[in-house]
């Protein structure tokens, strides 16, 4: 599951005519527009703040040092590659506790 | 984008407010299982990311990554089935 199928969704229609069906229609896809998007913003900050979090414990264990920049980099994207694997893995759990019918 | 107001979210008729449950529940389903990749991420990468040399993943690491999991979810099932057998 990638955090980018978040924002998938068509946007509200723009035209607002008389028929109340395609009013509804039209507050229906913005409810769940801005559902969705909320959701991606709260994942969104919930990324920033664990990846803040372990990359400071990695890094800057000695505060005053230099090379802390490309330790962070490093350390931000393994923690992506690292969210992949951890997702594949859990959605694969899933996946065969469904099969089996243990859920 | 402009916010609903109260009015149009009353005027929404069944099928609509049907639909918008069935969204929500999806989405609720979706946001629990991202919500655990968050929170096995966090553990495992602390218990598995040695190095910070390089930005990818070492075959060590993977493994322990995918170990790190599965073992966390076998904890769990045998912890709601310890605590089932005690109720």
């Amino acid at each position: 599951m990638a955090l980018s199928s978040i924002f998938g969704g068509a946007s509200p229609s723009q035209q607002q005519t008389t028929v109340s069906s395609s009013k509804a229609a039209s507050v229906k896809e913005q409810l769940k527009t801005q559902i969705a998007q909320e959701l991606a913003v709260a994942n969104a900050s919930e990324l920033v703040n664990k990846v803040t979090e372990n990359c400071f414990e990695k890094c800057l264990s000695s505060p005053y040092s230099n090379a802390e920049e490309g330790c962070v980099d490093q350390c931000l994207a393994k923690y992506m590659r690292s969210w992949n694997v951890v997702s594949k893995a859990y959605v694969a759990r899933i996946q065969q506790a469904s099969t089996s019918g243990e859920i | 984008m402009s916010s609903i107001t109260q009015n149009e979210l009353a005027s929404l008729d069944e099928g609509s407010k049907k639909e918008i449950m069935t969204f929500l529940e999806s989405e609720n389903s979706k946001q629990k299982v991202q919500m655990s990749i968050h929170q096995f991420t966090n553990i495992c990468f602390k218990q598995c990311a040695t190095t910070m040399n390089t930005g990818n993943l070492s075959s060590q690491e993977e493994t322990c990554l995918n170990n790190c999991v599965n073992r966390f979810l076998d904890t769990n099932i045998r912890i709601v089935k310890g605590l089932q057998s005690i109720q």
